[in-house]
């Protein structure tokens, strides 16, 4: 009876995610095609004014964007349907193979910096509730919100200004130090000296958030009668802190760390563009100022499969963090 | 034992590394803005670096020089027939492909022909005029053309890259092709997408000793994070040319050499002559007197350009008329507006055309540029003084181009009132430049975005594209701008000029190249010797 249920919800959820995907997949191939320009100049070269009417004929046709756009589609699909996403049509290369290039730099910066930024907004999150109203409370909320608000461009260039440039502590742009080979340790060594400044404006932006879902979620917990009672009973303030309170409160900041998990895969675009880090964020900018039809369905497509698969996750794990959505 | 492992290894990577010879610059990081493929002639992105760079690894038969006059390179002796049509070409003897394998005129054969079938838009076109190529031995071939060309030389003979034929040979989608095996003084040696390409000195080159040894290209898609980190140190110079308001602060920093020169790329005012009001030369005359292009330059460019020419060619090319002339004046612009019958009849302060039509458009400009959109700025106030009411709209650049050039092709029309757009240095170069944006007939006009006619132009440009003696080329040129001063179909604002940040110390052999800058060939290797 209970393994029915069970797969009766997960037989629905997986129709609805199918559903979610298919509509996914129509939209990657309509959106870039619904920006004005053309990717023209990326298949025939710099000089594109130059080309005779049957010399386009020819490049057109050669990837296909002669095809009336329902062709093409059904040609994308079926792409699809065998696992091919196809080439650049700016670096001509298989999409698969530069996504497989920039996702472990995406990870690394975006996925660590999710994680620090959950762990940090947590705790001060927790901390500002805790002794609310207290000049701690006020200048953690005064801190987080100028963060919040500070653009991560700008925050990003102060750091460069500063650490980089200005005390040469850390380098100013790129993942790695161009043109060097390193091994074992100074390879390890290279590759975090080139984290810490990005790992850290997008994580002082990205903390604010869960720090005020947190704080706020533990406000609320904490006006519940059951911490009255835990107080009453005389529990260990701490205890009522961490037992009572936290694991209640942490209940949404999971929520949002699911959902930003699934979005790690997208990348920071912005925070990779000032520093010149090779994520997924910077592709797609650049695939978006080339036109690049291909390269736009691929990281899509790939950021909406891991969004999904965050969310199945989440469905999967939020009964075992929540008691009350467990099912009978 | 721990020592000895020590010396073992050190005096192993001292082994493996090249020692530069002696005046030889051991490494140069060169920062660059974006990708350029694998560099190889189908897949490098942008006329400036990517050709450049693309060049120093594939290299076309001749190169221009300083003075942008193609000089033999691969080629060692030429003939030119008297009637211009049949060119014959003696490569040097000792030529060989990255791989070890000899670059023969069986390989340029197969280049040109391979180019023919394969479209490139810098090439293609050009190749189109070959009637036949005949090779005779290793290294004699001969080209015959169906039409004598002025611009042969420079466009394709010094353009376009020789490709290994024993590697490209039944190589169907070039585009999707990423070998990089080349002729060239620097061999690409690493390639890091989104983040690096490494080149090396090709020891075994024809043509002697690169002056640098390695060459390591970082992308750094900011420019403001470029300039930081060669102020920094951590480039030692960028292909990207300095903004004006940088210049000062280079000049006092530390170990950084600036350099300046003329710059061929132009910023316009690109009128659309198909437009139903704009289509009146008065009223383009007198938009044009209305916008104090020097003041322009003082202050957008800090001084650091040249005002434009009417006759759209800059002063320092061997092809300026210096008798076209052109200065604007604002009343002068208000007495063609009255004089043509644009007056305010509705009193709402906006200049209406005699039927009553206000003059109020819309100016395009590129969003990402300063310079322009505060150009754009500027001539909205200007013309705002004079009855005319422009809008500036800041696009990023494909959404420009699809409205002002659809597709790349002018065949098909055009859809703005007026943009502040520009033309790269190249397009200077060409001995056939005003032809190629002026020609009223699409396919040779092939960047005449405007839609301009004038039967005097279209006459002109076909004898400039049939002259080949530069004299013959110049007398015509000389005609043209006087027609294009007096129509302007385009109202050139200035040309910003080539400012350069590098560190003396790393390398200081560059070659600045009239109009283009000192990322070129010659900056890294001399001329072979014939």
């Amino acid at each position: 009876m209970r393994d029915s249920t069970v797969w009766r919800f997960l037989a629905g959820r997986g129709a609805q995610y199918l559903l979610v995907l298919a509509l996914t997949v129509a939209l990657n191939f309509v959106l870039p095609r619904m920006m004005p320009g053309s990717p023209l100049v990326f298949l025939a070269g710099e000089d594109v004014g130059f080309l005779d009417a049957e010399q386009r004929a020819q490049l057109y046709a050669l990837y296909g964007l002669d095809q009336p756009q329902w062709k093409q589609f059904l040609t994308y699909v079926g792409n699809l349907a065998r696992g091919e996403l196809g080439y650049s049509f700016q670096r001509g290369r298989p999409i698969a193979e530069i996504i497989g290039e920039r996702l472990p730099w995406t990870m690394l910066l975006v996925g660590l910096s999710l994680v620090v930024a959950t762990l940090l907004g947590t705790a001060l999150g927790a901390m500002a509730a805790w002794r609310r109203g207290s000049a701690l409370d006020l200048g953690t909320l005064g801190v987080a919100m100028f963060f919040e608000s500070v653009p991560s461009f700008w925050l990003g260039m102060i750091f460069i200004a500063v650490f980089a440039a200005g005390l040469g502590w850390l380098p100013i742009f790129g993942a790695v130090t161009a043109g060097q080979t390193f091994a074992g340790w100074a390879l390890l060594v290279d590759r975090a000296r080139h984290l810490v400044l990005p790992l850290a404006t997008l994580t002082l932006i990205t903390t604010p958030g869960t720090l005020l879902i947190t704080r706020y979620s533990m406000l609320s917990v904490l006006g519940e009668q059951y911490i009255a009672t835990a107080r009453a009973k005389g529990v260990h303030e701490q205890a009522v802190l961490r037992r009572h309170a936290m694991r209640n409160a942490f209940l949404p900041v999971a929520t949002v760390f699911m959902l930003n998990l699934g979005f790690v895969a997208s990348g920071a675009t912005v925070v990779e563009t000032v520093f010149s880090y090779p994520g997924v964020g910077r592709l797609l900018y650049e695939a978006v100022l080339n036109r690049d039809y291909p390269v736009l369905q691929g990281t899509f497509l790939i950021i909406t499969v891991s969004v999904i698969a965050a969310n199945i996750a989440s469905d999967l794990l939020y009964p075992l963090i929540d008691p009350r959505v467990r099912r009978r | 034992m721990r020592v000895l492992t020590f010396i073992l290894t050190a005096v192993l990577l001292i082994l493996s590394v090249s020692v530069p010879s002696p005046g030889q610059t051991a490494s140069l990081r060169m920062a660059i803005g974006r990708d350029e493929g694998s560099l190889n002639p189908y897949t490098y992105q942008t006329g400036y670096p990517g050709w450049n760079l693309m060049t120093l690894i594939y290299e076309p038969l001749f190169t221009p020089d300083a003075d942008n006059i193609p000089q033999p390179w691969l080629v060692r002796r030429y003939s030119v027939s008297p009637d211009g049509r049949t060119w014959t070409l003696t490569l040097h003897p000792n030529i060989k492909w990255h791989d070890g394998r000899p670059l023969t005129a069986d390989d340029v054969k197969f280049t040109y022909e391979y180019v023919r079938r394969h479209a490139h838009s810098r090439w293609t076109s050009q190749v189109r005029l070959i009637d036949s190529i005949e090779t005779a031995g290793a290294t004699t071939l001969t080209i015959r053309l169906t039409a004598q060309s002025g611009g042969f030389l420079m466009q394709p003979l010094a353009a376009l890259p020789i490709l290994p034929r024993h590697i490209w040979e039944g190589v169907a989608e070039p585009r999707r092709f990423n070998d990089s095996i080349g002729s060239g003084p620097y061999r690409l040696a690493e390639m890091r997408d989104g983040q690096f390409y490494r080149l090396v000195a090709n020891d075994a080159y024809f043509g002697g000793r690169p002056k640098v040894r390695e060459l390591v290209l970082p992308i750094i898609r900011d420019a403001t994070v470029t300039f930081t980190a060669l102020k920094a140190g951590e480039i030692d110079t960028t292909v990207r040319a300095l903004s004006p308001e940088l210049v000062t602060e280079f000049e006092k920093a530390g170990g950084l050499k600036v350099v300046r020169g003329a710059g061929y790329a132009s910023t316009i005012l690109q009128f659309n002559l198909e437009h139903p009001i704009l289509k009146d030369v008065k009223l383009r005359q007198a938009i044009a007197n209305a916008i104090n292009t020097r003041l322009m330059v003082r202050l957008l460019l800090l001084g650091y350009g040249v005002v434009g020419s009417p006759g759209y060619i800059h002063p320092d090319s061997p092809f300026y008329n210096a008798a076209v002339t052109f200065t604007a004046s604002k009343s002068r612009a208000v007495q063609i507006l009255n004089e043509a019958g644009y007056v305010d009849r509705d009193r709402d302060g906006i200049r209406d055309t005699p039927d009553g039509r206000p003059l109020r458009f819309n100016l395009l400009t590129l969003a990402g540029n300063p310079i322009r959109v505060r150009g754009a700025d500027l001539i909205r106030t200007w013309l705002r003084d004079i009855g005319i009411d422009a809008r500036v709209v800041a696009q990023e650049d494909a959404s420009i181009i699809a409205q002002v050039w659809p597709d790349f092709d002018v065949c098909k029309g055009r859809n703005f009132d007026m943009a502040v757009f520009g033309w790269s240095a190249p397009v200077m170069n060409r001995a056939t430049s005003l032809r190629d944006l002026f020609h009223s007939d699409c396919r040779f006009g092939t960047i005449n975005i405007g839609g301009y006619k004038s039967a005097e132009v279209d006459r002109l440009g076909n004898e400039l594209a049939a002259a080949v003696a530069p004299a013959k080329q110049k007398q015509v040129l000389f005609e043209m701008q006087k027609v294009i001063a007096a129509d302007v179909p385009v109202h050139v604002l200035f040309y910003l000029d080539g400012i350069y940040a590098y560190r003396p110390d790393k390398h200081d052999a560059w070659v600045y190249q009239k109009g283009q800058g000192i990322v070129n060939k010659l900056s890294f290797i001399d001329p072979p010797k014939r």
